[in-house]
């Protein structure tokens, strides 16, 4: 059998010629990125340890994303000290505005395929899109990654999930990712490697399939690899899973699947969204690295184009990048989605997790398209939570209310 | 390989899954680099008034599933200066496993339904068991390197003797 992809990548950057689930080794690194919120940590630890370059100024990056609007003198001072700790290092930056890291990192081809990249953000796995072994960590595995350009990895094993059927036209690819976070919790996939597989790639776009990657760390994955397919690039591999009835291979059956909504204060207390419907929403939020990328915008703009935000709900929408915002604009996303009452902000992570506005009032009920609904994630512990897709998002804004299946049915 | 065995500590017990951002809100993080600064923060909104609580020698006990999402760091350089010296529970989030390691926080995977609350736990890790009252459960020794962290301060602590030995000296 062919070694899982996770394996093949770990053996192709260390002195090991095979690894094996289980092997402690040390391994090189293609690429480093962090991000604004944890920079000033980072340059902390440099300091008390005495370091002072990187391994490769060109393959470090810096990303200025969590707080691009800053909501206080402490963390614009934390800011600031990111910045000149980039200038000291002289790696590249990506100042505010540019967007999200792995949204940006997805368009500037810092993921390539079979490459190992160590970021400071969990959702660094969102690389799995393009089949590069990508890493989120904390701090100090960042500095060791950043001095010596190498990293301490323990070999994890692969489960192989074998998507099957159809879902529901109004069901997106982020749906089938909590459905099955939803149905089976984090324990299959803790600390594994995942690979996707199924006819239900072929078609996808790029942009969905980012959001099922950048969903690995919620299903409690070390890192996810999609597959090939039509949209995406070419030099992709084939997956090999092994043969059916492994028990490594989990087979799910999505046929029909309605959108699905994660409850507060957890991802995982997911729901079919009749469930829910009709649970009255005050603010709705669409963007984040999970939901922020064109296919999105314009997914949120085709339901507000045809209606308005209800009176007394607040509908901020944020781009995941300059470039979705710009070719959001050009492609008339960005006016509708004005015209219709929403808020637009700066690319970058927005309201996901009270780093930067808009943050929640107490007793606030937010509809949102990011990642993780964890009990104060907005920045108000007194503020309820739920997680749909910018679909479901942009109904909600205009409905003041979470819709049926069958509202968005007769809504197509 | 010296002995790490840690004796005395007092079980806290959780019982609820618990995020990076339970232990420690974003907000703060952002806000200030120094763990004493988060101490006063630790799970804030989940659960008030628990972090006052905190003394030197504390072992956190979770029943379920410890520390998933955000990669923060600080939620184990927090849970450091508030005096916690180990966790345990059944599983770990993925980054926050690492982050304990790194810093010199054995997080140890075991079943925990049998530790209850203010009792004193040994813990020796390279022998593998966790002894409280009566009770003495058993998991495999964590591998040397990650002992080796736990021994040396940490990852950092251990790459900065490394590099200052193989920095020559001028003369």
């Amino acid at each position: 059998m062919t070694a899982p992809m996770v394996e093949q990548i770990i053996a192709s950057h260390s002195d090991c010629g095979h690894v094996t689930e289980g092997d402690l080794v040390t391994a090189k690194v293609d690429r480093v990125y962090l991000q604004d919120g944890n920079s000033p940590t980072i340059c902390r630890l440099f300091e008390r340890y005495g370091f002072h370059g990187v391994f490769d100024p060109e393959r470090v990056a810096i990303f200025f994303d969590h707080s691009v609007i800053a909501p206080d003198k402490e963390i614009a001072a934390r800011l600031r000290e990111a910045q000149a700790f980039a200038r000291r290092l002289g790696v590249k930056v990506y100042a505010a505005g540019e967007g999200i890291s792995h949204v940006v990192a997805l368009e500037e081809g810092w993921y390539e395929p079979g490459s190992l990249t160590v970021g400071s953000d969990s959702h660094t796995c969102t690389g799995g899109v393009n089949q590069c072994l990508a890493l989120g960590m904390g701090a100090s595995d960042c500095v060791a990654a950043m001095v010596t350009g190498e990293v301490w990895l323990r070999v994890p094993g692969t489960v192989w999930l074998d998507v099957i059927g159809t879902p529901s036209s109004n069901t997106h690819s982020r749906d089938v990712a909590f459905y099955i976070l939803g149905r089976y919790g984090q324990s299959p996939f803790l600390y594994r490697s995942i690979e996707w597989m199924g006819g239900w790639f072929d078609e996808l776009s790029l942009d969905a399939c980012a959001t099922v990657a950048n969903l690995g760390v919620e299903l409690g994955a070390k890192c996810a690899f999609l597959p090939a397919g039509k949209n995406r690039s070419s030099m992709l591999r084939p997956i090999h899973p092994p043969a059916e009835g492994d028990p490594r291979r989990l087979k799910v059956d999505v046929e029909g699947l309605p959108p699905m909504i994660s409850r507060p204060n957890s991802p995982e207390d997911v729901v079919p969204i009749d469930e829910c419907k009709g649970t009255a929403i005050n603010y709705v939020f669409i963007g984040t690295c999970t939901s922020g990328r064109l296919d999105d915008i314009a997914q949120a703009a085709s339901v507000l184009s045809q209606g308005k935000v209800k009176a007394g709900v607040q509908c901020l929408v944020t781009p995941g990048s300059k470039k979705v915002f710009l070719e959001a604009i050009e492609l008339g996303y960005i006016e509708a989605l004005i015209r219709a009452g929403a808020i637009i902000s700066p690319p970058g992570c927005s309201a996901c997790l009270g780093t930067q506005g808009s943050i929640p009032a107490t007793g606030d009920r937010v509809l949102s398209t990011m990642n993780r609904n964890f009990l104060g994630r907005m920045g108000n512990a007194s503020a309820e939570i739920y997680l749909a897709s910018p679909l479901v998002a942009a109904h909600a804004a205009i409905k003041g209310e979470i819709p049926s299946a069958r509202e968005l049915e007769q809504w197509r | 390989m010296a002995m790490i065995a840690y004796q005395g500590l007092r079980v806290r017990r959780i019982d609820q899954v618990i995020s990076t951002d339970d232990i420690i809100p974003g907000r703060y993080k952002h806000m200030f680099t120094s763990a004493s600064d988060l101490v006063p923060h630790l799970f804030e909104n989940l659960l008030p008034g628990f972090a006052a609580t905190f003394d030197h020698g504390d072992v956190l006990c979770c029943s379920q599933t410890f520390g998933i999402g955000s990669s923060r760091e600080q939620a184990v350089s927090t849970l450091l200066a508030a005096g916690v010296r180990a966790v345990v529970a059944p599983r770990f989030g993925r980054i926050f496993f690492r982050n304990a390691w790194n810093l010199g926080l054995p997080a140890i995977e075991v079943d925990t339904s049998s530790f209850l609350e203010s009792e004193c736990m040994d813990l020796d890790l390279v022998g593998g068991h966790a002894h409280c009252n009566l009770t003495t459960i058993v998991f495999p020794a964590p591998p040397r390197q990650m002992l080796e962290m736990v021994e040396q301060g940490g990852l950092l602590a251990l790459l900065a003797k490394r590099y200052s030995r193989s920095i020559p000296l001028r003369g």
